[in-house]
């Protein structure tokens, strides 16, 4: 992959990262931060991603995730996962979108962490269950069960705050 | 799957799971065809199913990061500016400390200078480098534990 390809996918991908560490880390700033050092990781050695191994995306969210880890583990200071979902720079967001992602945030943020990653992988950025498994380093046959765990709790959740 | 109408049980936790994979499009075809001929008897696994997608619609609007590529862009013109710096400052030390092995080296053999010039002129850098390392330990200190490293005035 040549190297204005690479920064431009990164830059497409920033976002979906950011979701991603968000959920490992409990609040937007380390999660830029871990976007961060990811982005640095990669563009320092661009080599290391090889094509013939599967799509880039995964891949770069499975770096992502393994710095939002190292990250989580030097600082061990997440804060509640309350700010969970990105606070929003989205100020021209309908009032009812805003409502309906806070319900949402609550919900996503009183679930494991495991739970949290992996229904932003499927649900949010739409990874395959082999991709999935690749990014979360388990095998792929558990993808399906934990997945669908994880959707039913968010959903048991997100009813009884509607309630 | 045997018993459709039931509302619990295993036969019905079965199909929850696979109710995923379906909505998914992950299911082998002979799995999808018996979830399929499932859904076409279960009212309660067609809620499911239902439920689950609104679900997944949910979550795939939701702002859930940044999705602002500027600010991406940014951080990745910072990135580059920062590897191509941290390349540079690598390249010009390393050059720089092989300069110096050498020179010392030379210095060493220089049959032209006595022992108690080299003695002299080794001590004045000795000394400098030491002052070097302390003031650098310093920083290097106070950059760890500062807390207000990050504040912007």
């Amino acid at each position: 992959m040549k190297n204005t390809e690479m920064r431009q996918e990164l830059i497409q991908l920033g976002g979906g990262a950011h979701a991603l560490a968000i959920q490992i880390l409990g609040n937007p700033d380390d999660a830029a931060d871990a976007v961060h050092d990811a982005f640095t990781k990669v563009l320092s050695r661009p080599a290391a991603y090889d094509f013939n191994r599967g799509p880039f995306k995964p891949w770069f969210l499975r770096v992502v995730r393994n710095q939002s880890v190292d990250l989580l583990r030097r600082r061990r200071s997440a804060e509640p996962a309350d700010a969970l979902v990105n606070p929003g720079k989205a100020p021209d967001q309908a009032l009812e979108i805003l409502q309906r992602d806070e319900g949402l945030r609550k919900a996503l943020a009183s679930l494991p962490p495991d739970q949290r990653q992996i229904l932003v992988l499927r649900d949010y950025l739409d990874l395959s269950y082999a991709e999935i498994a690749g990014v979360l380093d388990i095998a792929s046959g558990t993808v399906m069960s934990r997945l669908h765990r994880a959707r039913m709790a968010l959903r048991e959740v997100l009813e009884r705050n509607d309630e | 799957m045997n018993n459709p109408r039931s509302t619990g049980g295993q036969a019905e936790a079965h199909v929850n799971e696979l109710l995923s994979g379906y909505l998914d499009g992950e299911l082998t075809q002979q799995k999808s065809q018996q979830v399929r001929l499932h859904l076409e008897s279960c009212q309660l696994c067609t809620d499911n199913l239902e439920s689950l997608r609104a679900l997944r619609e949910r979550m795939g609007q939701a702002g859930l990061g940044d999705t602002n590529n500027d600010v991406w862009r940014e951080m990745m013109d910072d990135t580059t500016v920062k590897v191509s710096r941290g390349i540079g400052w690598f390249l010009f030390v390393g050059g720089l400390l092989i300069i110096a092995g050498i020179g010392v080296i030379a210095f060493l053999t220089s049959s032209s200078l006595g022992a108690g010039e080299k003695l002299l002129v080794s001590a004045v850098y000795i000394g400098l480098g030491a002052l070097f390392v302390s003031v650098l330990r310093q920083r290097l200190i106070e950059r760890k534990t500062d807390r207000y490293k990050d504040v912007e005035i």
